[in-house]
């Protein structure tokens, strides 16, 4: 079994071959600008360049949610808005009493134009979620993973059953989105997990990691075993970091590094000029 | 590309253009594939090998000035420290409570601690705790005490071992050539062929080394080669370096400024060491600039050791890296990676299995510093050297 096997190179080679025959060495990325819901935007920074103005955080009510999404749409940038997990839309919907319907159209009204992931491994029926959200007017692309999963095979399984059920999703990022302080995840565990996955979810066109949440060397490894997209680069120069790289050359250098071809796209995964 | 690979897979030296030719155009699978191949006829029994042991940096204060270097303040500085030996002895301690056997020593060239002030300290280290090893003084600091004491190198490696070292750490190599090192500002402090002989020295006089290279400033990949060979020529003559490690330059706080070498930078880097140094037995992973992630992928990239359970580091942390890995943290990666995990000295010599799986030892999941922010303290025995530089010399005047 794969999963078990301790030959890591021979594991992450399948999986780039895999990569390349889908991708060459075109690699994507999204520079995504973060507002939490609980502290709706006010003004946007100076400086931003953002591919995606992202809400995150489990919104406490459907009011606290429309209001932070009033507020990022507000400055009609342009940019894809996207927000929340579909787990906590659901959620809402059991705690306020609407349905999941009404709470993306709410959503969608309010100038959302997608929600932002779905976590294969915390919602019940997501075949019907995502149905039901795009019925509504809003995007789901983005498959992710909440918990640290032991098996590591199940998600996989998950995010391609679904995938064959509802189409439409454009990448999926295996690698959990939570993880244990006391014993993370482990290089060999993580490059394992990236290739298994572009292995066995050949219907979903991406397999995505995390820049800011898994690091910059974590992250361009597993462009080499099996990764072909970058989310969450930063999309506002920290300027704290003295004369280091901008995100977008670090990004761009890291890629050209893996001998790739760097490519940015928004969040709704459509090209942006270079 | 497949002769190279085929010949590195006999058993048979690369030649410098051929190295180059593996760096630039091989893919990082196949330099993966070479190297751990090395590393599985190196080491067949499946052991990863680590050390219980803590860097402590005596002092801060330093007048090379390399501009890559973040951690030295200048003399005079009111953020210069020297450790006092009572300090030194209490880390000692807790080194010991953690399993550990041996402190490695390095800091900067302090104009005002002489050759003595070293030979005391070590002498008072052995004296207390007889079994505790002293991996001590890169060569730039061997040569700063040479020139300060007029000795050459030879003998004051003399007096050191006579008064307790009993091995020298590979810093202070960074790339060694001197277009580089002259653009570092660490041509001064060490030229290449300086540093060279100061290990060459240090062999002939018993000892053991270990080697070590910082990439990623302003080399070539040509000079990145040219570093490993000048090793390798070393090694052939004298056969004394334990070990090879190499790190990423990390930029933060510096005069240098730039960004860091890449992940893949530095396993490439790494795969390249371990097919060049054929006659090195040992690469440690530097999971301390690479973070515990790719400091465990280094395990499938030529290294076989996971370097030190590090308890006090300063360097690497002044320059924006702080990764924390205690036993049970570095223990968990190698045995996670399909490798028997095994404590060792610094002479590479097996001294058993995990010391938490032996007893309780406290978790460590943030690393200790030299000192606490803010403690200016002077430590008594100073006085006892002579001070050279004006500002110390004013500050034992003034009392600060
Ligand atoms: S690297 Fe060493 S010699 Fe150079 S400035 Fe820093 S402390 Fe001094």
């Amino acid at each position: 079994m794969a999963a078990a096997s301790p030959d890591l190179l021979s594991i992450a080679m399948m999986a780039d071959e895999i990569r390349r025959r889908m991708h060459g060495t075109r690699t994507t990325f999204v520079r995504v600008f973060e507002v939490h819901v609980e502290t709706p935007l006010v003004a946007l920074p100076n400086g931003l360049a953002a591919g995606e103005l992202r809400i995150i955080g489990r919104p406490a009510s459907l009011d606290a949610a429309v209001t932070a999404v009033r507020a990022a749409a507000a400055p009609r940038t342009g940019v894809p808005l996207t927000g929340f997990a579909m787990n906590d839309l659901e959620r809402l919907a059991g705690t306020t009493g609407e349905t999941l319907a009404g709470i993306c159209a709410a959503l969608r009204d309010a100038g959302l134009n997608g929600v932002s992931e779905l976590p294969v491994d915390a919602v019940s029926d997501a075949t019907a979620a995502t149905r039901t959200a795009r019925g509504a007017g809003l995007s789901v692309m983005r498959l992710t993973v909440q918990a640290p999963d032991d098996a590591r095979i199940p998600t996989l399984v998950l995010a391609r059953q679904l995938q064959a059920a509802a189409g439409g999703f454009k990448a999926f990022a295996p690698l959990s989105r939570t993880m244990s302080v006391s014993a993370p995840s482990t290089g060999y565990d993580d490059v394992k997990h990236v290739a298994l996955a572009r292995m066995l979810v050949d219907n979903v066109a991406s397999i995505q990691v995390d820049w800011a949440l898994y690091g910059p060397k974590l992250a361009q490894v597993a462009l080499t075993v099996g990764a072909d997209d970058v989310d969450n680069v930063a999309a506002v120069d920290p300027g704290t970091l003295g004369t280091r790289r901008s995100p977008i050359e670090e990004i761009r250098g890291n890629i050209r590094a893996a001998a790739l071809d760097p490519f940015e796209r928004n969040g709704l995964f459509e090209s942006l000029p270079s | 590309m497949h002769q190279i690979g085929a010949k590195v897979q006999r058993g048979e030296r690369l030649d410098r253009g051929e190295a180059l030719e593996l760096y630039l155009h091989a893919p990082t699978s196949l330099l993966g594939r070479l190297s751990d191949g090395i590393r599985a006829r190196k080491h067949p029994d499946g052991l990863v090998t680590y050390i219980i042991d803590r860097n402590v940096n005596y002092t801060n204060v330093c007048v090379a000035r390399c501009n890559f270097c973040a951690f030295y303040r200048p003399v005079g500085s009111s953020e210069g420290y020297v450790l006092g030996f009572e300090e030194i002895f209490r880390k000692i301690d807790e080194t010991i409570a953690l399993g550990g056997g041996q402190l490695l020593v390095q800091g900067g060239h302090n104009p005002d601690l002489p050759l003595e002030w070293y030979e005391d300290l070590f002498k008072s280290i052995k004296q207390r705790y007889p079994a505790f090893r002293l991996h001590a003084l890169s060569p730039p600091e061997v040569i700063h005490l040479s020139r300060m004491s007029r000795l050459p190198v030879p003998q004051v490696i003399d007096r050191l071992i006579a008064a307790g070292l009993d091995s020298i750490p590979g810093g202070g190599a960074e790339i060694l050539v001197d277009r580089v090192r002259k653009l570092l500002n660490c041509y001064s402090k060490a030229s290449a062929d300086e540093w060279l002989g100061v290990m060459r020295a240090a062999h002939h006089a018993g000892l053991r080394t270990t080697a070590t290279m910082m990439y990623g400033t302003v080399e070539t990949m040509e000079e990145r080669v040219e570093h490993l060979f000048r090793l390798r020529e070393l090694q052939d003559e004298t056969g004394g370096f334990t070990a090879f490690i190499t790190w990423s330059y990390q930029p933060e706080h510096t005069e240098l400024g730039g960004g860091e070498a890449t992940g893949i930078d530095y396993l490439r880097t790494l795969a390249l060491a371990r097919i060049v140094l054929d006659n090195f037995d040992n690469l440690q992973a530097s999971w301390v600039t690479q973070g515990g992630k790719v400091g465990q992928l280094s395990l499938a990239f030529g290294a076989n050791d996971m370097g030190s359970v590090m308890i006090e580091e300063n360097v690497v942390r002044a320059a924006g890296a702080s990764y924390c890995m205690d036993e049970i943290e570095i223990v968990r990666n190698i045995e996670n990676a399909g490798f028997t995990p095994k404590r060792r000295n610094m002479h590479y010599e097996l001294l058993g299995d995990p010391i938490f799986r032996e007893r309780d030892v406290p978790r460590m999941l943030t690393l200790a510093v030299a000192r606490a922010d803010g403690d200016a303290s002077r430590p008594p025995e100073i006085a006892r050297y002579t001070a050279r530089s004006a500002a110390e010399k004013k500050a034992r005047l003034t009392g600060h």
